[in-house]
């Protein structure tokens, strides 16, 4: 064969052991537990070694070699737990190809250890800075309207979000292994979570107008309209507070004493 | 019999809260607006349960647990204000703002309790931790992995207990409440929508959004614009 036509047989990525899907679908629900033992030193390592516990018994049939790889997995590990996800897709994916014997241990150590950070940082600002306090503020502003069903809304909101992304993110984890993070930087989690971070303030601007008023309307008397924009007083300066740092408690406490105190003797 | 129930119900309620805020799925059952509406609907007091929520989840809105880091504990808060609230309202017959209120002044401080006794349950982890590890040394690799579900437990007692202990002093509290003169309920009722406001800015500067105030104050100018509109076309 002339050294052309060797070039242009396609190089096959080695195949690695396939997982049952059983298996990866319980690693998957195994993985909801990755807080249970959360602990200051090993963080999520327990949890870890938990949810992929299924696939090393199949992957690892003999016992001497599966305590290595739980071992392995056993080190320090913390990461957003949604975004964790997408890391033990990628640590399948690695453990599949370290018990065909096509890598060594240190890839998937070196791939834990790469991507933790970046993607706790990730799935911070996007779940827990964005996601969470939009919905949260949303559906408070909604429960003058749809009562307890605003608290239903709240959670089929988040997780029509939340659970398809989860999945998502393991498959993706599964299928590309080191190139999860190319596909992770497509989904543009940063420039989202801004936009629903401005309707979560617009939501808790609406939320207090709108009880002052209804208060206001309720009460009998000249003076509970007063009472009511005093109330949106409090919420503006309060804002002006909290910027300076005031304590959360202590302007609670405050504005319900003032409040109070004039609602009695108004 | 209605006392016991509701108090063994609102203490259920809070352990499971607890586990699912710390240890399983996060999928937000344990935010305060859902923690609290459900505390109340078992306790047969939804109002007091939602509008309780809601206060304490614009305020705990900013709170994330990032990194490390651990936020003050708003489900804790949450299922103890409502529980304590439901039962003011099973003992006075009444779910009141003035009542909301009260238990939000009353319980709101658990959020920091909580939190310390978060860090406190984390020495039992790092024991488990270390058994699981001595544990996969010695090979026996299942118990290893099991630790892992050992580590829920004590949140789930805790907590549990802590939302039965406050669903208890409502109840013993409601006789209390009745007797209060005309003058202070109304003075608590009005601390509602203030403490909402509060909350509401809180919550504002919370969001994490750029302009946060100027997003809040315009959706709040648009509410009271609205608003006064609705009533001129009624009351032209």
């Amino acid at each position: 064969m002339s050294a052309d036509a060797a070039r242009s047989v396609p190089i096959e990525e080695p195949r690695a052991v396939s997982l049952s899907r059983g298996v990866k679908w319980r690693v998957f629900f195994r993985s909801f537990l990755l807080q249970a033992s959360w602990n200051p030193q090993g963080m999520q390592n327990l949890g870890l070694a938990y949810a992929l516990f299924p696939a090393l018994e199949e992957l690892y049939p003999d016992p001497q070699r599966r305590a290595i790889a739980l071992r392995r997995h056993l080190t320090f590990f913390n990461t957003h737990p949604y975004l964790a996800a997408a890391m033990l897709g990628g640590v399948l994916y690695h453990e599949q190809r370290i018990a065909l014997g096509l890598e060594g241990p240190e890839p998937v150590t070196n791939f834990k250890a790469a991507l933790m950070g970046p993607l706790a940082a990730l799935g911070d600002g996007f779940f827990w800075l964005s996601l969470k306090p939009a919905t949260g503020a949303l559906c408070a502003g909604l429960v003058p309207v749809l009562h307890a069903w605003a608290a239903i809304l709240f959670i089929g909101l988040y997780n029509a979000v939340h659970l398809p992304l989860r999945v998502r993110f393991y498959r993706l984890g599964l299928r590309l292994g080191d190139k999860v993070v190319d596909a992770l930087a497509q989904q543009q989690l940063p420039r989202r979570g801004a936009r629903l971070r401005a309707l979560g303030a617009s939501s808790a601007g609406a939320l207090a107008a709108w009880l002052a008023i209804v208060f206001g309307r309720n009460e009998t008397g000249s003076w509970a309209p007063a009472l009511a924009a005093g109330c949106l007083v409090v919420g503006a300066l309060s804002y002006w507070l909290v910027a300076r740092r005031a304590t959360y408690y202590a302007l609670l406490y405050l504005a319900a004493l003032l409040a109070a105190a004039t609602g009695a003797f108004l | 019999m209605v006392l016991s129930s509701h108090v063994a119900l609102a203490g259920i309620w809070g352990g499971l809260m607890a586990v699912e805020r710390r240890a399983f799925l996060q999928a937000m059952f344990s935010r305060p607006l859902v923690a609290a509406t459900g505390v109340g609907l078992l306790m047969d007091d939804l109002s007091s349960g939602l509008y309780v929520g809601l206060v304490l989840e614009l305020f705990y809105l900013g709170s994330a647990n990032l990194g490390a880091a651990l936020p003050e504990n708003d489900t804790l808060a949450a299922t103890g204000c409502a529980a304590a609230a439901a039962a003011m309202t099973g003992g006075t017959g009444a779910s009141t703002p003035a009542i909301w209120s009260l238990a939000i002044l009353m319980f709101i401080w658990l959020g920091h309790a909580g939190r310390f006794i978060d860090r406190a349950l984390e020495r039992y982890s790092t024991r488990l931790e270390a058994r699981a590890i001595e544990s996969a040394d010695h090979g026996e690799l299942e118990r290893a992995v099991r630790q892992n579900v050992w580590g829920m437990w004590p949140h789930f007692v805790s907590f549990a207990l802590i939302t039965a202990g406050c669903a208890l002093v409502g109840f013993l509290c409601a006789p209390w409440v009745e007797l209060l003169p005309l003058r202070v309920a109304r003075g608590l009722a009005w601390a509602y929508p203030a403490m909402a406001s509060v909350a509401a800015a809180i919550a504002a500067r919370g969001s994490h959004a750029r302009h946060a105030a100027l997003f809040a104050l315009s959706a709040a100018a648009l509410v009271i614009l609205g608003s006064a509109a609705a009533t001129l076309r009624w009351h032209p």
